[in-house]
């Protein structure tokens, strides 16, 4: 190569350079791809797009009244993928409260759904124990071995049902937490239990009593003592108990105070182990105020035993009385179930509670939903 | 002589530590360095920079250069930041880089103007509020993200002293949205509304100086001053009018942050040349990140909706003034970032000279642990680059001069470790970030000046 043609060259190098860059036009900007998240939220009520039927409501019906969730995920025989299988309180014909099944191949469209017309979910447990009263509430489902563990509040206690195929189950014939004369903050019987498993495999159980939430132990899950977070004092602390209202002083203008000084209740319990090595323990729960307004909150700790520490801010707050979380892994994301209300049919009156889904993260938009399983 | 040089140096670093005027490791030349040839040597170029580089690493140099000098080039840095394992797509920084040093004499002395452009390719700058919990690369997701320009002058009294200062220039963002009418919320094709839109970009500039000393034909020494600003984003909003002669509304908001904070810088350099074809450097950079500002949006906010005669329907709620942000104090540390580099003249000839090139530099993170309710992630880095560069001497006779070609390529390593929250209850938990950031490119430039006048 003459010098010549390498003066050129460079020249015409530069000329590229220049080309290059003018002819490159800007991209919309990421650095918010896969962001670390405890895994509870904040959650966002699901788009009309995102479920079958009149969203957010995923399991609504005037006379059953479905209330108190619990999702699981399951694997069906014959199934390539899980299913989120939702057990939940409702009123039968004779207008007792019992607990039925339904299940959706993506966590929205599930069996029995007001769209599914025809169908209903699956009753598999109604009071039918003297110490039950009568009514069901609060189920709590749980995976152990190969069978489904189905944990349930009544006016006795907490009681708990077995099955292998997660639709017939067998009672164990006393409860398996039974409510005690009130003492201290513990003033009415144990409800709205949730039920986890420690890595050495010892069962732990939340409940809900009185304005707080509690917690008791088991090494096989059928037979509960209450735990003390505090075993200084005298009497059994609650692990979660109703937040102090603020001051006026302690408030900047227009913020509010904690959303939960009235009572927390309905503790649905998640374990994981952080990316630091840390067991970390994850409560949602409905957090209610003095006047009655309730909102779903978040609660943790590291370790396996103590008080909960609550985080300030609602992780999801519409303001349709929801109550009773309960979440489930789908796809890259968590789908929380709550109790909300619906309002009312085009007859009249005064709307009913039913069960609406919300999604996190809540940038995330889910593809249209799949068709409803063939069975509960 | 020797005192007086020494002297001389002295009083250049503490006039320049006394400016006030005022920001730094977010230019991209901060974090990907300014050049191929600066580049490659690890950023530790203040004594041994010229041409159209100096003007980000020392104005002084500038009066080093003796002919009309052009330069173009090419940068991208691509980067692999992780947390969790995942990538978070931190957009890469790239443009062009390039300048021009004019030279002549005023009153008998040697004296140059200078100016030098980072001009990305994929936005001139980017503006980004994030929420404060927001986990995101505070130092590689916004900061780099914006145009760099600077122009500078410098003069050469004696011929082993130059001094040299000038202004890099950026703007700031104020906008302003009115909207007035009346809203029909049942049929909104029957709307009425008005909007005005009034946004400015205002121009802010920031002061550099630098001085170079040289102590002998194989040592130099230098003193560098780069200062401080602050990028603003003001906005508001204005909504008012009447809901379907309903009622009426007014809605004002407003909010202010500071985009993009780079704090005063005071670097110190040197300059040895152990052999007459081997040139080591050092630069050590002091910063001032305890002024840092971080981008957090402060937000005031008015509603005025008064409800209908009647009350409200038992079906619409009114909505709620949203309660101003706490902004939690983002805490960073003063640091002091050595940077060392190395230039081998692999071949001396009569028409060309070919060169390679090595540097290193630590970053020491200036962030503290992140272990309450903000995000702002950071990690140390290492920082090794390598680089090669030819200089052709009367190429052609339409090139009458110098030209070089330089190239750089850079790896900067930042160390992973895990931020452990204090709060349980924290949405965003523990985590583990780490990551890396690889850069390379490609300088060409032109000295129109016989080989062997430039010093």
């Amino acid at each position: 190569m003459t010098r010549r043609a390498l003066a050129q060259a460079l020249l015409g190098a530069s000329a590229c350079i220049c080309i290059y860059a003018c002819a490159t036009t800007g991209a919309e900007g990421e650095g918010d791809r896969d962001l670390p998240s405890s895994g509870v939220g904040p959650f966002r009520k699901l788009a009309g797009d995102e479920v079958p039927g009149v969203a957010p409501f995923v399991l609504d019906d005037e006379r059953a009244e479905y209330r108190e969730p619990s999702a699981i995920s399951i694997r069906v025989a014959g199934e390539a993928e899980p299913s989120v299988v939702l057990y939940a309180v409702a009123r039968d014909a004779a207008g007792a409260d019992g607990i039925v099944r339904s299940r959706a191949l993506d966590g929205r469209a599930f069996f029995g759904a007001t769209g599914h017309t025809g169908r209903s979910p699956a009753r598999v447990l109604s009071a039918d124990l003297p110490w039950e009263g009568g009514a069901l509430s609060g189920p709590a489902a749980l995976a152990v071995g190969g069978e489904i563990w189905l944990y349930y509040a009544a006016a006795g206690g907490i009681g708990l049902a077995r099955s292998v195929d997660g639709v017939t189950f067998s009672k164990l014939p006393a409860p398996v937490l039974a409510a005690v004369a009130p003492s201290g903050a513990e003033t009415t019987a144990p409800r709205a239990p949730s039920v986890y498993r420690l890595p050495d495999g010892r069962f732990r159980m939340l409940y809900a009593a009185g304005t707080s939430i509690f917690e008791a132990e088991s090494a096989d899950g059928l037979a509960f003592r209450r735990l003390d977070p505090d075993p200084s004092t005298p009497e059994i602390e609650p692990v979660l108990a109703p937040s102090r209202p603020a001051l006026p002083s302690e408030l900047l203008p227009n913020e509010k105070g904690p959303f939960d000084t009235g009572r927390v209740s309905d503790p649905e319990v998640s374990v994981r182990t952080t990316p630091a090595g840390r067991l970390h323990i994850r409560v949602l729960y409905t957090g209610e105020s003095l006047a009655g307004a309730t909102v779903i909150g978040f609660a943790g700790r590291y370790g396996e035993s103590g008080p909960l520490e609550r985080q300030q801010l609602p992780v999801f707050a519409v303001g349709k009385k929801e109550r009773a979380p309960t979440m489930v892994p789908v796809g890259a994301g968590i789908m929380l179930y709550v109790q909300q209300d619906h309002p009312a049919g085009l007859g009249g009156g005064e709307g009913y509670f039913a069960l609406s889904a919300a999604y996190a993260p809540g940038t995330e938009t889910l593809a249209r939903p799949l068709d409803y399983p063939a069975s509960p | 002589m020797a005192r007086a040089r020494s002297l001389s140096l002295a009083a250049a670093a503490a006039c320049a530590a006394s400016l006030s005027a005022g920001a730094a490791q977010a230019n991209p030349p901060d974090t990907y360095g300014f050049g191929s040839r600066e580049t490659a040597m690890g950023g530790a170029a203040s004594a041994t920079t010229r041409g159209f580089a100096a003007t980000y690493y020392n104005p002084a140099a500038l009066a080093r250069s003796r002919g009309l000098e052009l330069s173009i080039g090419y940068f991208r840095a691509d980067h692999h930041m992780q947390i969790n394992g995942a990538d978070t797509g931190v957009d890469p920084v790239k443009g062009l880089n390039g300048g021009l040093v004019v030279p002549g004499t005023l009153f008998g002395m040697p004296f140059a103007f200078g100016i030098a452009l980072h001009l990305p390719d994929d936005r001139i700058s980017r503006v980004r509020a994030l929420r404060q919990e927001q986990p995101r690369w505070e130092m590689y997701d916004n900061r780099n993200q914006r145009l760099f320009l600077a122009a500078c002058l410098a003069i050469e009294p004696v011929p082993w002293l130059q001094i040299g200062g000038g202004l890099s220039f950026m703007s700031s963002t104020r906008g302003r949205l009115d909207i007035t009418g009346r809203a029909n919320v049942f049929r909104a094709d029957d709307s009425e509304l008005r909007h005005e839109v009034d946004a400015d970009l205002t121009a802010i500039r920031y002061p550099h100086a630098g001085v170079r000393v040289a102590l002998s034909d194989s040592a130099a020494l230098a003193a560098v001053y780069r200062g401080e600003f602050q990028l603003g984003l003001d906005l508001s909003a204005r909504l008012a009018g009447s809901i379907s002669d309903l009622t009426t509304a007014l809605f004002v908001l407003e909010t202010s942050s500071v985009n993009n904070f780079l704090p005063q810088q005071i670097v110190l350099g040197g300059e040895w040349k152990p052999h007459r074809d081997v040139t080591t450097t050092f630069d050590a950079t002091w910063i001032q990140w305890s002024a840092y500002v971080p981008p957090v949006a402060r937000l005031d906010v008015a509603l005025d909706i008064p409800p209908p005669d009647g009350g409200w329907p038992p079906t619409v709620t009114p909505p709620e003034v949203p309660a101003p942000t706490r902004v939690e104090p983002l805490r960073m540390r003063d640091r002091l970032v050595p940077r060392f580099g190395v230039e081998w003249r692999a071949v001396h000839a009569r028409t060309a000279d070919v060169f390679a090139r090595g540097g290193y530099e630590i970053f020491v993170s200036p962030i503290e642990a992140q272990s309450g309710l903000t995000n702002y992630i950071d990690r140390s880095r290492h920082t090794v680059s390598l680089g090669a560069g030819v200089a052709l001497r009367d190429l052609a006779r339409e090139l009458p001069g110098t030209v070089t070609l330089d190239a750089h390529g850079q790896l900067g390593q930042l160390v992973t470790s895990t931020t452990r929250k204090t709060s349980a209850a924290d949405l965003v938990g523990d985590y583990t970030a780490g990551g890396r950031f690889i850069a390379f490119g490609l300088q060409l430039g032109v000295v129109f000046d016989p080989p062997g006048r430039a010093k």
